[in-house]
């Protein structure tokens, strides 16, 4: 119980003290990859420098990050999946509504980039291209003399299918922050985007007005 | 005796054998001495009548009802919210069962509505419960709105509009009673939009007190739309609800193991915590506000956290939550799942859904209610005929774990599967003792054949020759030819001495 009301007041802390209200936006992002392949390390890792050691105790599956970029304050919530094959079935449901996906696979695991394609290719059939940003990850760059997977390979496999790639490392920390940093950037430039098209779209036609709004509303 | 009866009964007049209302067709006893097309017509005139008694007592009672209603409200000069409530859910109930009747009451049941419609308009501070049933189902209603209002209080002029709207949405959802829960869901959905957008655009209500007030409007609202909205008898819901409960009672031999749950339920601190968890899910079903759904699913997860991290030592991340949340489903088989997931989805404010904590939970759930529909064999990492015969209970996998399950039972349950594991020895050897007494039937059967066999081998080696009877044999002295050398026969001699 103690442990329980410590992570509501963190949770209302962030709110209230990071992320001064109105100009922030909330973004979804969903960290997808089998398992152990440090989905959960690398958003402990992001949060926890942040935080220093004010981290809940109890639960590390969902992490609200507050980031401060340029004039505008976004919010990040990453919800972390359960990567098992078994549940893969299940997925689906945890991607409705993300703004973003990490397809985190591990640099000494062919078999891990794999299943981040399979992903990927279930997140193609559920969102448009601009509807959502994908960043494939390979984790554990620690661990690079066992490497199986090269850096070429996944960058042009992320050529193809136009995502970004990026490489990091949770446990010696290394490109966590900005492997995060850029996630924020482009959802902001998108958000911006968005944001942009509608005003024109309301300038021109009011009746759209209402369905615009609504549209915006899912997405956040 | 018997012989006499029959003889009298046989002498019966022509005439009693006749139908009883003489169209000079034979009656029948059954029909209480009609013939069968006349008793039709009796009995169908009778039930007729039953009906119409039954009507004509019901509107009665209706009208009698209505009057000792009025003559209560009208002093008060206000017609109660709550028992037009209460009223309207009999004569919904009413209409349900008889649907004769209901086209009877069609005039009285308008007018019950028009009713209802003028109670909602009304201040709802000044109702007054009118009947004991209806004060019990006021109660938490009453107290909702008193709340409401009083929150609303430091918005001024805001706060009556929103108090205003909110009725004005009451009204309209009351008209929209009729059309699927999708429409009524999507027109719940534009409304705390719309009044967000307002509370944002028109009366400048700072962000962090918009959520407030969209928290307060929801549990304004659903509190009242809770017994007309939740599981609709016009959606599958219930079917689904049942479905669900099936299943999961289905699968109550799925070990934690076989989910690899990170948990330890022989930590007595783990299992007071599962216990927790189990207890917290199954409350979400007594929640009529979906906020408060949400915290219960919420609070369930976080316990399932301090369960895993009691456990491990470290803490959970998804891969340990999602089989732990599964777990926990399976054993509480919290009632009404589907229909508590479909409110929520309908109705909740769809920001708390699609974002936030209770929303990431809620997730979770759904992901692990549509695991449980799926689950099969693999997922359990077993072979399918294990899953076939756990499924068809013939077979239980605690029943070979019970020695690791020991810390945790009570004497009974040891007992039962000490009984358990000797009656399926017992049945092995009677299965053994079959075997052998089978195998023992054949080699008897086999031996019969081989002798028989053998027989019938050397008799076809060594046929048996019938020479035909020699005729002679019966002058058997005849052939002796040489009887005349024999010596004559001793002839008895007297010797005088």
């Amino acid at each position: 119980m103690a442990q329980r009301t410590g992570w509501t007041e963190q949770a209302s802390s962030c709110r209230d003290a990071s992320c001064p209200k109105g100009s922030s936006h909330i973004f979804k992002v969903v960290l997808l990859g089998s398992s152990s392949v440090g989905k959960t390390s690398l958003a402990y890792r992001y949060v926890k420098k942040d935080f220093q050691d004010s981290l809940p105790t109890v639960g590390c599956s969902f992490f609200n990050q507050c980031v401060t970029l340029d004039a505008a304050t976004i919010k990040l919530e990453i919800w972390d999946t359960a990567g098992q094959e078994k549940y893969h079935s299940v997925c689906h449901l945890y991607y409705r509504g993300a703004n973003a996906a990490l397809l985190v696979y591990d640099i000494t695991k062919k078999e891990s980039l794999e299943k981040a394609k399979v992903w990927l290719s279930e997140l193609e059939k559920e969102f448009l291209q601009d509807e959502i940003i994908i960043i494939l990850v390979g984790n554990k760059l620690d661990l690079s003399e066992e490497r199986e997977v090269t850096v070429q390979e996944a960058k042009e496999f992320a050529k193809t299918k136009c995502i970004l790639h990026m490489e990091t490392s949770a446990k010696s920390d290394v490109q966590v922050t900005e492997l995060f940093m850029t996630l924020a950037c482009e959802l902001l430039k998108r958000k911006e985007e968005q944001l942009q098209a509608t005003h024109w779209k309301k300038s021109r036609i009011n009746l759209q007005e209402t369905t615009s709004h609504r549209a915006k509303c899912c997405q956040i | 005796m018997s012989l006499k009866s029959e003889r009298r009964g046989i002498h019966v007049d022509q005439s009693e054998l006749l139908c009883k209302k003489g169209c000079g067709y034979y009656g029948n006893p059954g029909w209480q001495g009609f013939c069968s097309k006349c008793w039709r017509e009796e009995y169908q005139k009778a039930r007729q009548k039953q009906i119409q008694e039954d009507w004509e007592l019901a509107e009665r009672l209706q009208r009698e009802e209505e009057e000792a209603y009025a003559s209560t409200q009208h002093p008060q000069g206000a017609q109660s919210l709550t028992f037009s409530k209460f009223e309207e859910k009999k004569t919904n109930e009413k209409s349900r069962k008889v649907t004769t009747v209901k086209k009877f009451f069609g005039a009285s049941s308008r007018a019950g509505s028009k009713k209802v419609l003028a109670g909602k308009l009304r201040e709802v501070q000044e109702t007054k419960a009118a009947s004991p049933i209806s004060r019990q189902v006021s109660v938490e209603t009453d107290r909702v709105s008193k709340d409401f209002i009083e929150f609303l209080k430091p918005y001024h002029k805001a706060g009556q509009e929103i108090y205003k709207q909110c009725k004005l949405f009451l009204e309209a959802m009351h008209h929209k009673r009729e059309l699927s829960i999708e429409e009524q869901s999507e027109y719940t959905q534009d409304f705390y939009q719309n009044v967000a957008d307002k509370l944002h655009a028109r009366w400048k209500v700072p962000p962090e007190k918009v959520e407030m007030a969209m928290d307060q409007i929801e549990k304004y609202i659903m509190t009242r739309l809770y017994k007309h909205v939740f599981c609709p008898e016009t959606t599958e819901d219930e079917k689904k609800d049942l479905a669900v409960q099936r299943r999961i009672r289905a699968l109550h031999w799925v070990t934690p193991q076989m989910l690899c749950v990170p948990v330890n339920e022989e930590i007595p601190e783990v299992s007071d915590v599962v216990v927790k968890a189990i207890t917290d899910i199954i409350e979400m079903d007594s929640k009529r506000v979906p906020r408060d759904k949400l915290a219960c699913i919420t609070s369930c997860s976080k316990h399932i956290f301090t369960a895993i991290r009691t456990t491990k030592d470290e803490p959970a991340s998804a891969d340990d939550f999602l089989p732990t949340l599964i777990y926990i489903v399976l054993k509480g088989n919290p009632p009404r799942l589907q229909s508590n997931i479909q409110y929520i989805t309908r109705f909740c404010n769809p920001s708390r859904l699609m974002t936030g904590e209770d929303g990431y939970y809620f997730t979770n759930l759904c992901c692990a209610v549509a695991f449980i529909e799926k689950l099969d064999a693999q997922s359990l990492n077993l072979s399918q005929e294990d899953f076939d015969r756990y499924m068809s209970g013939q077979a239980s996998p605690k029943k070979q774990e019970a020695e690791n399950w020991s810390a945790d039972m009570c004497v009974g349950v040891r007992q039962m599967y000490r009984n358990l594991d000797l009656l399926s020895q017992l049945n092995e050897q009677q299965e053994r003792i079959m075997n052998e007494a089978k195998k023992l039937e054949r080699d008897l059967i086999d031996w019969t054949d081989g002798v028989a066999k053998e027989v019938q081998e050397i008799v076809e080696k060594y046929p048996l020759e019938i020479k035909p009877p020699n005729p002679a044999l019966a002058a058997i002295d005849s052939e002796n030819v040489e009887n005349d050398k024999l010596p004559p026969p001793l002839q008895p001699q007297v010797y005088a001495g």
